[in-house]
């Protein structure tokens, strides 16, 4: 059994969904893990991880009205409110989708559904340097090697 | 050790369909005594949710608050070719889980009593579900 574990830094990103599919790839081929999991944890709860269609565009925005709805930013439309107040809004989103996940890994790559994308969703308005954190557990095909990156 | 395994639903259209008894056979046939099995659900249209199991009311509500919360047909959203239950299944899988860890103990899925783990399907037709077991421990 191995551990292989990285930091990466996604950047700063305005409000949207990101693909970081092929980033994860990556990450699982340089862990040597054949068989196993992968999970991923976002250092934020203003900003999620999400597993969504990618095959038609519009389901991603679909997804983002409707999270828009259930937490509306005009929350602080008075202008006078706390910046704590300010933040609500995404933090209830950030709470209603996940801020990690674990997927399988099968044949060293990612066991996900055709259609299945991982999404890094930001939903502050004022961008932000974010970190996920790969930890990657299985069984390797050859000899691999620890490292931890940031 | 890593033990992993491939299972197929035919679901028969919305609706909870419980798991537990074969994801607990993935369990027996890994031999594996104390760990982890993470349960992985490859669509993005059903999703997996821990549940009561004792009475089945308990789901139909599940089912009646989320078509509540996202209701079919609703003329905010975008993506509609597909039906008007594809968008409001695809939000239900975004707020519920695609993956789940459940520790095992005694070479069993250790949950609770009246613990379930459920498939969720939130199209409206039938559909062949496909979910990856991974068990790891010794």
């Amino acid at each position: 059994m191995i551990f292989f574990q990285d930091t990466l830094k996604l950047g700063k990103h305005a409000r949207g969904a990101y693909e970081i599919t092929e980033l994860i790839k990556d990450v699982i081929r340089e862990s040597g893990v054949q068989t196993g999991t992968c999970h991923l944890f976002l250092h934020s709860s203003t900003s999620s991880l999400v597993l969504c269609d990618t095959a038609d565009e519009s389901t991603k925005i679909s997804t983002k009205d409707f999270m828009a709805e259930l937490a509306p930013s005009s929350i602080n439309a008075e202008g006078n409110l706390k910046k704590s107040m300010e933040a609500m809004p995404e933090n209830l989103r950030g709470m209603s989708a996940q801020n990690e996940i674990t997927i399988p890994v099968s044949n060293s790559r990612q066991g996900i559904g055709v259609w299945q994308g991982i999404f890094f969703w930001e939903e502050k308005t004022s961008p932000i340097e974010r970190k996920l954190t790969v930890t990657i557990m299985g069984e390797a095909l050859h000899k691999s090697f620890r490292l931890t990156s940031s | 050790m890593v033990h992993q395994q491939q299972l197929r639903f035919s679901t028969r259209g919305r609706g909870t369909y419980n798991i537990s008894q074969q994801v607990d056979e993935v369990i027996s046939k890994s031999g594996i005594k104390t760990g982890i099995c993470q349960v992985f659900i490859h669509h993005t249209s059903a999703s997996l949710i821990l549940c009561e199991n004792a009475d089945p009311t308990v789901r139909t509500d599940l089912e009646t608050f989320m078509k509540r919360l996202v209701p079919d047909g609703d003329n905010m959203f975008k993506h509609k070719d597909e039906g008007d239950d594809d968008m409001p299944a695809h939000i239900r899988t975004v707020l519920t889980e695609s993956t789940l860890s459940i520790p095992i103990e005694n070479g069993k899925e250790c949950l609770g009593l009246w613990q379930g783990i459920y498939l969720w399907e939130h199209r409206t037709s039938p559909f062949k579900r496909n979910i990856t077991v991974t068990v790891m421990g010794e």
